[in-house]
């Protein structure tokens, strides 16, 4: 499984990195535009990891599996690698379209507080004592957390005023030849977000069976 | 609903005799009054009444932040938290009881804290007193049910007092948006569009709703 994504990753990366080079500079912004095909489907790899945090957390509250409380955990790591790449890719766009690094803009803004409340879940998660109560404590500040999600989503819609972000994409929204590489993004980013993830479930199962060897060795 | 009603008594009765989380949660929002008079240069100036929205729900959700660490944290005492994890009603209630009590707690800090508000930074709330007071009440039911939930598992993890804020503030920013717009709209223009209420009424709701149902997973043992 985690060779059929690794693998599948790579095609798409590399189809996706030959369209971004392939693709029209824009007449306006240069190629500084160009930051669009890592920026918004960095976004797409923190949503996919949110959501899977809230789903997996919804089901571990459901059936008390251990193995949905690791793919919570693993969805939340990458989901805030995903953000975080977001958010530091925003401002070097920014900077040389708007002229300023950053600018308190609803979009904007609701993102870095979806990051905070991600960043405030791992370190729930790092302050409880408990595997089991970790895991329901964690499921529940993860629901709550998804309510951001299409709070973000509709920022622009919702908080209305000046907002520098444009509105969501539409289909023939973008410039000519700008759609290729958009789409290879995402479908790049959304497999980025599936290999990461189930390295890191694999990761958390080997820690796990580690704990658990080194427990039974010591009581041996 | 008998176990919602209990709670809420119990928790407003031990508030009443002790009165040592309101007195804390008055003096300590008075003082974040006095610190933003320091903290301004204007004083009582225009430019501070125009900031008067977003100062005076800082100034509600620090105090608030104060008062909600103890509301599970004198649970603990004497294991009483267990108490209420054993009791025969579904916990549901008891998260509305306990957040029913917050919002109690806070409307009177809210309103005390309004009063100096108004006299100290002369911000004129009677024309607007009835609709503030709606905006306020719906900005803490947001608040309160957030913080309510947090607290409770803020209560039994290593830093409490640390995470609390930690976890409140972020899951905070669409009622205090709401909360802000409104009273900003009421203090500039004495008129409330239905846009921060819808915002606030949706955001209350989705909280309130998430928060019934989960806290049976917080309060199990």
């Amino acid at each position: 499984m985690i060779r059929t994504s690794g693998a599948a990753l790579l095609v798409i990366a590399a189809l996706w990195a030959w369209a971004v080079v392939a693709a029209p500079v824009d007449s306006m912004q240069g190629s500084v535009q160009k930051i669009l095909y890592v920026h918004v489907p960095c976004a797409i790899g923190a949503y996919l990891g949110f959501l899977t945090t809230a789903l997996c957390g919804a089901l571990y509250l459901r059936s008390s599996d251990a193995r949905y409380d690791r793919a919570a955990l693993a969805a939340a790591e990458v989901g805030v690698v995903f953000c975080s790449l977001n958010i530091a890719s925003g401002p070097i766009w920014a900077r040389g379209t708007w002229g300023h690094w950053w600018a308190w803009d609803p979009r904007l803004t609701a993102t870095l507080l979806l990051w905070f409340i991600y960043l405030a879940y791992l370190l729930l998660r790092a302050f409880t004592d408990g595997s089991e109560r970790t895991a329901r404590f964690a499921a529940v500040y993860g629901l709550l957390g998804a309510v951001a999600i299409p709070l973000n989503y509709f920022a622009i819609q919702l908080f209305g005023g000046a907002a520098m972000h444009p509105e969501n994409l539409r289909r023939g929204s973008l410039g000519e030849g700008m759609g290729l590489p958009f789409a290879l993004g995402m479908f790049a980013a959304a497999a980025a977000f599936l290999h990461l993830w189930l390295l890191r479930i694999d990761l958390e199962v080997r820690r796990v069976e580690l704990a658990r060897s080194l427990a039974s060795g010591g009581e041996q | 609903m008998n176990a919602f009603l209990a709670v809420l008594w119990k928790d407003l009765l031990c508030e009443w005799r002790s009165r040592d989380r309101l007195v804390a949660m008055l003096v300590f929002s008075a003082l974040v009054v006095v610190v933003f008079h320091f903290a301004l240069p204007g004083g009582a100036g225009a430019q501070t009444r125009a900031n008067a929205p977003g100062l005076l729900w800082v100034a509600t959700v620090f105090a608030a932040l104060l008062g909600l660490g103890r509301a599970f944290a004198i649970e603990l005492e004497n294991d009483a938290l267990a108490g209420l994890a054993l009791a025969p009603a579904e916990r549901g209630w008891i998260f509305l009881g306990k957040w029913a009590a917050n919002v109690v707690i806070l409307a009177v800090v809210q309103a005390v804290t309004a009063l100096v508000f108004a006299v100290v930074f002369e911000v004129d709330l009677l024309p607007v007193l009835w609709r503030f007071a709606g905006v306020a009440a719906l900005g803490s039911a947001g608040l309160c049910a957030i913080g309510t939930l947090s607290a409770a598992v803020a209560v039994r993890t290593r830093f409490r007092e640390l995470l609390l804020p930690l976890l409140v503030l972020p899951l905070l920013w669409p009622v205090l948006s709401g909360a802000v717009r409104g009273t900003a709209e009421l203090l500039e223009s004495g008129s409330l569009s239905f846009e921060p209420v819808q915002l606030l009424l949706v955001t209350d709701a989705t909280y309130l709703i998430l928060s019934f149902l989960t806290f049976e997973y917080v309060l199990d043992e």
